[in-house]
């Protein structure tokens, strides 16, 4: 270890952190009250499949609902259809060149996957101290 | 590590004295640790008792793949923080020297502890990051877990800090020398 590990070594250690029995006890005596509570994951029943059933049949029928009522109030199709109606000019369609991609999809590894939520975390924290230095600079 | 494992293994059961044996072993470093995070000793000792008994509560949501000691400073680090009123000055601008618990806890000597220059001259985390470095010997790895960061940002800021305090350990060589010298 270098010169600064040293000193950092052997600084912390001549911090004088010795536990008093009054706190040991206290430490004791709160742990007695406490039972380990089950994993959040082994506490959540499954759900049945009646229940994924009928929400997707709920969801696939608000979406022909939707459907239907967009359709029925287009104006070639409702009742006002006919004479009123001028044809609209459109613009021609912009036509964006076409670029060749050639990618692949990552599997994201254990790690990698890590390292990803620990970086979405670093940007949550920079967000939040943009957010605190906004608020205090108004 | 088997040992601990056997020991987390019975505190997960239950059993209060095999998660007693196994914090033992901790508890004077983490102690440590938290004189030099909170703003006085009770707020320390508060800090301490809270994250035994958090970590005895969630003790089966502990994921073997990290170390303990990892998943300990973790919770150790959120009590910490959560201790911290308002108005209790930030580690970086420590205002009242009679408050801060740190100074009755070092034996007096000729040089300043370079621990309460870095509360002066780092930010709470990578303050932290120092000091899971240098003295509980974490990795890069276990430090970014701990404290939910980035290993490149673990690495970057180590980096950074290790240069800050190094100049002010030469500075502080200068300042000694010419004290000697006259």
């Amino acid at each position: 270890m270098d010169k600064l590990g040293e000193r950092l070594r052997d600084d912390a250690a001549s911090i004088d952190a010795e536990i008093s029995a009054e706190l040991d006890h206290r430490i004791q005596a709160s742990l007695q009250g406490v039972a380990p509570e089950r994993a959040r994951a082994a506490s959540q029943p499954a759900r049945p499949y009646s229940f994924w059933w009928a929400s997707s049949l709920t969801g696939i029928a608000a979406a022909i609902a939707v459907i239907a009522i967009i359709n029925l109030e287009r104006p070639g199709l409702g009742p006002s259809a006919g004479n009123s109606v001028k044809p609209l000019v459109t613009a021609q369609p912009l036509v964006m060149p076409g670029i060749d991609l050639k990618a692949e999809a990552a599997m994201l590894t254990n790690p990698l996957q890590q390292e990803l939520e620990a970086l979405q975390s670093d940007l949550k924290k920079a967000e939040q101290a943009v957010r605190e230095d906004v608020e205090l600079s108004f | 590590m088997t040992e601990d494992l056997e020991l987390i293994e019975a505190a997960q059961h239950g059993s209060v004295d095999a998660f007693t044996e196994l914090v033992h072993g901790y508890r004077d470093g983490l102690f440590r640790f938290l004189l030099t995070r909170c703003s006085s000793h009770a707020d320390a000792e508060d800090a301490l008792q809270d994250t035994f008994i958090n970590a005895y509560r969630y003790i089966r949501t502990y994921d073997p793949q990290w170390r303990f000691s990892t998943w300990l400073y973790r919770i150790a680090i959120r009590n910490a923080a959560r201790l911290k009123s308002p108005e209790v000055p930030e580690l970086g601008e420590l205002g009242d020297e009679e408050s801060d618990p740190l100074r009755h806890c070092i034996a007096d000597s000729e040089r300043q502890n370079l621990w309460r220059s870095a509360r002066r001259l780092l930010t709470d985390d990578v303050f932290t990051a120092m000091w899971l470095r240098y003295v509980e010997d974490m990795s890069v790895n276990d430090i970014s877990a701990a404290l939910k960061r980035s290993a490149s940002w673990t690495k970057v800021n180590l980096m950074r800090a290790r240069r800050t305090l190094n100049d002010e350990m030469n500075k502080e060589a200068t300042v000694a020398k010419s004290e000697a010298y006259g």
